[in-house]
């Protein structure tokens, strides 16, 4: 989805003034406005009401991945070259439980941070943004048409926005 | 975390400082460094080059150079690298288990400790390669195609290490880095100059919106659930080094738990040797308070226990195995050649955390800042009587012999922890060492109508 | 011919033809090898030469492999009939003095400034002969060896060719007593041959008889063969001396009298032989009555410290069996030496021994004893001697310091040594003409009655060197007259020497009654490695007149008893040099590269001291100061101290280490004309502290039974001593099935098929009751292994690398017991489940086929886990780089040592892990003889080094499934046990139990 410029920018102090803008945006039929906080935060989620991150999927997947990998590789690595030790069987699964079991985990752990960082590129990208919301204020950017911001901004003041701002 | 952590956590002590002034007190401790760093780096660099100067002296003459005297074929570097391997658990427990738990405290320290966790993983990876007798060949226990159509040996404990070690490197710097996001971002909205633009490039165009963290906080989770089981297995893998040999000594089953309680111990004491000076020098103190410490000093005394009754089993056993080996091994430990690194080990893990049973020293940080120290020490002597005690009293009595390390081993042993110390001193005056954000989250957000239903 | 085996031959071949182009080490090497194929040799292939070995007077055959034109292993000649195969550590080592880098590369004279300079061979000559014209016949002496046989008669006659008959014939150790003893009792001056192999008791009075005394290698088989245990069968030995040498140790019972009264135990003995058990005494023995009347046990028990029923005890049982006595050895031979010989003698007689178990032959040839090297000194001192030769002989250095050997020596005008080495009498030369090594000469060796050893030159001559019997008739030659008449030898003009060896070889085949023309009785005589024939032994009487002197040796109170004996190692110092005789352990004490002092516990605790603290050790001959060693089997009144070490000269591996015995032996000559090795000393301790060399950890075994024994009694009743409690764990079935499906997998996988065996698994036996401790086999795998010393410095640090040790244990000693020593050779046991092979992770450690535990140097890591999970503790670390001449600090192989190197083993570099492997590139030598001849591997087909070279024949080799095999029949036997076996470890060694024959269950 491309970014767009255009549209009004409010900067919220308090979280329940936020939430409240964010549900009156939905109401009024806003889907694509994005939200910005210093900190992940309940109520705004809530508000917002995103289904949950499928990024769970990707540990599952990268995890299964390392396992099988892992046993995969020592069976047929030791198949492969053959020779005995200690008068064992030259194939014994016992030890290269520890292996597949490191393999699960490192691949798990690199699906799952692909996996974010995939999902991450896919969201909107968001032209209008303040500094101020890393640190200790709440931003919301709603994209509209000029002919439509005045409504917009009108909301936002009034469900208390410390500053609106109309970006062209 | 947020999806954790509830607003109403335990409030930090003098009041909750705002937002604001969050990110203004932690950005305050990056920029740029006075002299006292400066006289501090010099002084880890040339600890580190003497290090640097062994190793090449070593590896030109050979191991001889260093104090091994067979039977004891391993000492002082296999010591360090246990140690080290030990000291990075407590990051991971901090900052994957912990957050599993849920507890809040833990928001205050677990950046410093999972920086500390990679460093040490930095500095332990170097002692398998340091005490191999052909360094240069060491990359022959890594499974790649070779035209000697060989793989490795995968029933080998070292390859499993291979694996471990470098799986909970890979882990555990990539959590660190996760958590870093959005806090360099903040930074980012701060800084100025070059570290404007080092901030810009490593934020990764974090801006903290409602998609990213939809997707970062779950990656989060999903990060500490499989950290969290790796954090046991690492040590345990480690502790297989030993327990997998027939050496009286080595070859337990209790050596796995045993030495994850430890490798905790010895974490949790190095992470309050590296908070209390951070602390006064960043004058962190409205953040990092006496009930962090508290915390750490209960964990300490947990873990501290947990050794403390290993030690008592292992010596039971011993005698309650009836094997001669085992206990002629034991005895040797306690009233051999080695009886005074055993006293020490048993004196700094055993004893000495007992006194933190009392309240008063929980919560004084000189007393804890102390104590810590004993424990690093005691940790660091803990592998040195398993190791080199046990391999010099083994079967065979014509071929037992003593071992005392050379100066090469010790020059490196100081140029370990140079190696450690310069990686912190140079994350420490770039990145939060405090997390910003997490500090933040456990201070609910300013609202308009009081608390909310 | 594959690849690799092709390779290996092409890179030694270049040396080879070196070689064999005469060599010397600056010699530049073809870069075609044998272009010009040389006649008997296949690259690849070794050769074999028979000789003699020369390192010391017993004269043992050698076989030589030589491979590509350099001597490469020295191993004894099956057919020779004093070692029958057998060598000591000295022999084997011998090659480490043919290319010891410290050998005089060619002849040099001393300048006026007192250096050396080199010369060519004709200056020196024509110098020689020159200063020849000027001498008195009565101021030419010439000094040998003991060089017994044509080189000895060559120097006779060349003397006499000069009119002069000085001829000192100087062996440190010449049995003055000995001899002395026999012209007394029998009028035969000569030093007997002691039957041992047909005596059931032997009775020894402080021979060494296993490690230096006469022919130990000879007299190790005969024991080993007559007290070894077999099918509940054994010998007694029983020895009395003071302090418990080697061969002390391997006594079923030792009796320490007070130092010097050996002669009173001998004489009480044959008193009481003579008066009670003398059925077996030849009729004129009752005239012995009389002469011992005065040796009552019970009037000299308090002097001896022997009681009356002990000395009952023994002789009943010398007299019941057949059994021999032997006299005091070079270690006992005190100031009644001869009177202990003498006592022997009668022993002997009374007993009716003689001419059974002890045998005479001719009187010797000449050895001179210390009384006429004395008299040489006194001679170069007061300016009569006027030119002086020496060949194969360091009086110098070999005779008590007092006696000023030195400073006489240098008095002589001119000095000519033939010597190989710049030894403390060659430093003193003024002409250095140094002779060839054994290796590379023509020579001949008569060692006893009826046995003449032939030497050939294996190879070329290293260096410029020249043999010296050539050297001689060419001065001969040139000197002109008579001398020159005398040797024309048919006008040879080349090979003189050895013309001159072939006229006395003529000579001999008369003798011998051999009609046949002498080409083929030489050339049969050459391969052979020598000629011999039985020779009927001498009749010998008791001599008229006979009479006893009165033993006066004591002690006074407050002081010690230093004793001074031969070092198996170093012999009399002459094996100094060589490395791998300097880092082989002493079997006693363990020690390598110095000296040490014998000290009883409580003596050193009395004195406040402990191992490794040195103590000035002071005579009235002088002082030194060497550190101690407690040693449980030694009297508290005794101290000793081995000879050997502390040479000035001799090279780098010899100069400067420990101190010299010599320095601490009195001067005068003895009665029987000996130097007395037995001294009064005062200890004093200096404070100083430094660590033994030594390769032992703890002396006890902490009753883990490695080292496991019974008694002959106790072992006919069943009753066999136990090792650890923990017994051996059941082998899980699963692992057993593994275990066979394994062997047939990778037996599927080898080459040598119907070759070898269809199922192999290499096992080798030891047997306890045989070992004596000599330490040959360890010698014999560092010269088979390209094994390297690593010198004083690591053995201190525990890195030797010897891959079979001799472990000595001792047992006992605490009040009442009696002190028991057991010793255990330990090589790499060869696990069926070897704890060294999982825990390594680049498979550097494996299982092979036939059930060897690999080693694959060049894949090794370093990562020594291997090393830490070996219960034997059998694994060896390269901690130095010992194989390149990069690390001079750690480089084993100075040139030209490093052609001692075998071809066919690995050199091992900086950082890998190396171990025994039961020679396995003779395992697969012969597999791949095997195949060529298209047959199968017969048990004996392989023999490992250790076994090749073990005097006693306690080690066997073979393949453990093949039940016909020996070593099969002998791990079966009831004294069977593996080493640590409850750890499930399933070894391919079986140890066989010591057995002691001992009264006490």
């Amino acid at each position: 989805m491309s970014a767009r410029a255009a549209g009004v920018l409010a900067a919220f102090r308090h979280v329940d003034d936020a939430s409240h803008a964010i549900r009156t945006l939905k109401e009024m039929g806003y889907r694509d406005f994005t939200v910005y906080t210093p900190v992940p935060n309940h109520e705004i989620a809530a508000a917002v009401g995103h289904r949950i991150s499928p990024v769970r999927r990707w540990t599952l997947a990268g995890g299964l991945t390392g396992l099988s990998l892992g046993f995969l590789m020592t069976l047929w690595m030791s198949l492969d070259y053959p020779i005995v030790v200690g008068g064992k069987p030259i194939p014994s699964v016992i030890p290269y439980i520890v292996i597949a079991f490191e393999l699960t985990i490192l691949c798990g752990a690199l699906a799952t941070l692909t996996g974010l960082v995939v999902h991450i590129v896919r969201t909107r990208k968001t032209a209008a943004y303040d500094p101020r919301f890393t640190d200790d204020q709440i931003g919301v950017f709603v994209p509209c048409d000029t002919d439509r911001t005045g409504a917009v901004q009108e909301l936002l003041q009034t469900s208390g926005a410390e500053e609106v701002r109309v970006e062209a | 975390m947020a999806t954790s952590v509830q607003p109403d956590a335990p409030p930090a002590p003098h009041g909750h400082p705002t937002y604001h002034e969050v990110t203004r007190d932690i950005a305050a401790t990056l920029g740029n460094p006075g002299r006292g760093y400066f006289v501090l780096m010099g002084f880890v660099l040339l600890v580190l080059g003497a290090g640097v100067f062994a190793l090449l002296y070593q590896i030109r003459w050979g191991l001889g150079v260093a104090g091994y005297t067979p039977p004891v074929m391993w000492g002082v570097y296999i010591t360090t690298f246990v140690f080290w391997v030990g000291i990075a658990h407590s990051g991971t427990l901090i900052s994957a288990i912990l957050y599993l738990f849920r507890s809040a405290w833990r928001t205050a320290v677990y950046r410093t400790a999972e920086a500390m966790t990679v460093f040490a993983v930095m500095t332990a990876g170097l002692f398998p390669l340091i005490h191999v007798g052909r360094l240069w060949y060491a990359y022959w226990l890594i499974p790649y195609p070779n035209q000697r159509g060989l793989w490795v040996n995968f029933k080998s404990p070292l390859v499993w290490d291979v694996f471990a070690v470098s799986t909970y490197f890979t882990v555990s710097t990539l959590f660190l880095i996760l958590g870093l996001v959005p806090d360099v971002a903040a930074i980012r909205d701060k800084a100025v100059g070059w570290r404007k633009k080092l901030y810009r490039l490593t934020s990764l165009g974090w801006r903290g919106t409602d998609q990213q963290w939809r997707h970062y906080t779950k990656a989060y989770l999903y990060m500490a659930a499989l950290a969290t089981p790796l954090v046991l297995s690492v040590h345990s893998v480690v502790s297989w080094d030993f327990a997998m040999g027939i050496v009286p000594g080595w070859h337990a089953t209790i050596f796995a738990p045993y030495f994850v309680a430890g490798a905790i111990y010895s974490g949790v004491a190095m992470v309050v040797t590296l908070i209390v000076p951070i602390r006064k020098v960043f004058r962190l103190e409205r953040y990092v308070t006496a009930v962090h410490f508290e915390n750490l000093a209960k964990l300490l005394l947990l873990t501290g226990s947990i050794v403390g009754y290993s030690y008592v089993t292992e010596y039971f056993i011993a005698w309650y195995s009836g094997n001669p080996f085992e206990r002629a091994s034991f005895w040797n430990r306690a009233f051999g050649n080695y009886w005074w690194a055993t006293w020490t080990m048993l004196l700094c893990n055993g004893a000495l955390p007992l006194l933190l049973w009392f309240k008063k020293v929980r919560r004084s940080i000189p007393a804890l800042f102390v104590l810590s120290l004993f424990v690093n020490l005691g940790m660091w002597f803990e592998r040195y009587v398993v190791i080199v005690t046990s391999l010099s009293h083994e079967y065979e009595p014509y071929a037992m012999g003593h071992y005392t390390a050379s100066w090469v081993d010790l020059t490196i042993l100081a140029g370990s922890f140079a190696w450690f110390f310069m990686w912190f001193l140079l994350f420490a005056k770039n990145f939060p060492t405090v997390s910003i954000t997490e500090v933040k989250e456990i201070i609910p957000m300013p609202r308009r109508k009081g608390a909310h239903a | 011919m594959n690849r690799r085996r092709f390779l290996k031959v092409l890179g030694v071949t270049g040396g080879g033809a070196a070689a064999m182009g005469g060599c010397s080490t600056e010699r530049v090497e073809k870069l075609i090898p044998y272009l010009v194929p040389v006649e008997d040799q296949i690259p690849g292939i070794a050769t074999f030469y028979a000789s003699t070995c020369r390192e010391c007077p017993a004269g043992c055959g050698v076989h030589v492999r030589v491979r590509e034109g350099r001597a490469v292993k020295v191993e004894g000649n099956p057919d020779h009939p004093i070692n029958a195969g057998r060598l000591c550590a000295r022999g084997q080592t011998a090659l480490q003095g043919t290319y010891n880098p410290d050998r005089l590369r060619g002849p040099m004279a001393r300048t006026a400034s007192g250096g050396f300079e080199a010369i060519s061979w004709d200056d020196a000559l024509a110098r020689v002969t020159e200063r020849l014209a000027g001498v008195s016949p009565d101021g030419l002496w010439f000094v040998t060896g003991d060089e017994r046989g044509t080189l000895h008669e060559l120097v006779r006659e060349w003397l006499g060719a000069f009119g002069s008959h000085n001829h000192l014939v100087f062996e440190p150790f010449a049995y003055e007593a000995l001899r002395r003893a026999g012209a007394d009792v029998f009028g035969v001056g000569a030093v007997p041959t002691y039957r041992l192999g047909e005596a059931q008791y032997v009775l020894s009075f402080g021979a060494d008889f296993l490690e230096t005394w006469v022919s130990p290698v000879d007299q190790t088989r005969a024991f080993a063969r007559a007290h070894g245990y077999h099918d509940g069968r054994m010998g007694r030995y029983v020895h009395v001396e003071p302090r418990m040498s080697m061969t002390a140790m391997n006594a079923d019972e030792w009796i320490a009298p007070t130092p010097g009264t050996e002669a009173i135990v001998a004489l009480t003995l044959a008193h009481v032989v003579a008066n009670h058990h003398a059925d077996r005494a030849p009729a004129d023995a009752g005239s012995l009555k009389a002469l011992l009347a005065q040796y009552e046990p019970e009037a000299t028990a308090a002097r001896t410290g022997v009681s009356a029923e002990t000395i009952h005890r023994l002789a009943e049982e010398f007299t019941a069996a057949p059994s021999v006595a032997l006299p005091g050895g070079i270690g006992t031979q005190h100031a009644d030496a001869h009177i202990t010989a003498m006592a022997v003698h009668l022993l002997n007689y009374l007993a009716g021994n003689v001419g059974r178990t002890v045998v005479f032959g001719q009187d010797d040839a000449g050895v001179a004893d210390y009384a006429a090297a004395a008299r040489f000194a006194e001679a170069a001192g007061s300016g009569a001697v006027g030119v002086l030769f020496v060949h194969g002989a360091n009086p110098v250095y070999a005779t008590p310091a007092g006696l000023g050997m030195a400073d006489a020596v240098a008095k002589v005008p001119f000095k000519v040594s033939f010597s190989r080495f710049l030894d403390e009498t060659t430093v003193l030369a003024d002409l250095i003409l140094p002779d060839h090594d054994p290796m590379e000469q023509w020579n001949d060796f008569a060692a006893r009655d009826g046995v003449w050893s032939l030497q050939q030159p294996v190879m070329e001559p290293v260096f410029d060197t020249r043999q010296t019997g050539d050297v001689l008739i060419d001065i001969a030659r040139r000197a002109g007259g008579t001398a020159a008449s005398r040797f024309a030898l048919g006008a040879a003009t080349s090979d003189l020497y050895k013309t001159y060896l072939q006229g006395r070889w003529r000579a001999r085949q008369r003798g011998l009654g051999d009609r046949g023309p002498f080409e083929d009785f030489w050339h049969a005589a050459v391969q052979r490695g020598g000629a011999w024939t039985e020779t009927t032994p001498r009749a010998v009487r008791l001599a008229r007149g006979l009479s006893i002197g009165t033993p006066s040796q004591s002690t006074p109170k407050g002081q010690f008893t230093l004793i001074v004996y031969p070092s198996i190692s170093l012999f009399d110092g002459r094996g100094a040099n060589r490395p791998w005789l300097q880092e082989l352990p002493d079997p006693v004490t363990k020690v390598t590269w110095s000296s040490w002092l014998e000290i009883h516990p409580e003596t050193a605790e009395g004195l406040g001291i402990a191992e490794g603290d040195f103590v000035e050790v002071t005579s009235d001959a002088g002082s030194v100061e060497v550190p101690v060693y407690p040693h449980p089997g030694i009297r508290p009144d005794v101290v000793a101290m081995p000879f050997g070490q502390g040479h000035t000269g001799y090279g780098r591996y010899a100069e400067g280490r420990g101190a010299s015995a010599y320095q601490l032996l009195g001067q005068d000559p003895t009665a029987f004309g000996g130097v007395a090795t037995y001294t009064v000393v005062s200890l004093k301790p200096t404070g100083r502290h430094e660590p033994l060399a030594k390769t032992e950890g703890k002396n006890r075994q902490l009753g883990r039974g490695i080292a496991q024994a019974a008694t002959l009694t106790g072992l006919a009743a069943g009753v066999v001593e136990h090792g650890p409690e923990e017994a051996a764990a059941p082998v899980p079935e699963r692992e057993e099935r593994v275990l066979a499906e394994v062997a047939e997998r990778q037996q599927e996988l080898t080459k040598y098929g119907p070759y070898a065996f269809e199922t192999t698994r290499w096992g080798m036996a030891v047997d306890l009751s045989k070992c004596t401790g000599c330490g040959a086999c360890v010698a014999a795998c560092s010269a088979e292994n390209n094994v390297p010393f690593v010198g004083a410095d690591q053995v201190r640090h525990g890195r030797e690398m010897q891959w079979i040790r001799i472990e000595r244990y001792f047992e006992g000693g605490e009040a009442g017991k009696p002190l028991e020593t057991r010793f255990v050779p330990m090589m790499c046991q060869q696990c069926g489940n070897a704890p060294c092979e999982p825990v390594c992770p680049v498979f550097a450690a494996y299982h092979t086929a036939d059930g060897l535990n690999g080693q694959a140097y060049n894949r090794c890591v370093g990562t020594r886990y291997c090393s830490n999970n070996c219960p034997y503790k059998v694994r060896y670390f390269n901690w130095y780089d010992m194989s390149t001449p990069n690390d001079p600090k750690t480089f084993a192989w100075p040139e030209p040592m490093n052609w001692l190197l075998n071809p066919d083993v690995t050199v091992r570099s900086k950082g890998v892990m190396e171990k025994c492997t039961f020679c396995v590139q003779r395992i697969r030598g012969a597999q791949h003889e095997a195949r060529l001849a298209d047959r199968k591997l017969a048990d004996g087909d392989v023999v490992t080094a250790c076994q090749q070279t073990c005097p006693a024949d306690a080690i066997v080799f073979g393949n453990t499934t093949d039940p016909a095999s020996r070593v099969v029949a002998l791990a079966g036997d009831q004294r069977g046990y593996g080493v640590l076996d409850g750890l499930n470890t399933r070894p391919s060694v079986t140890y066989l139990m010591k057995v002691r024959n001992v009264a006490e269950g």
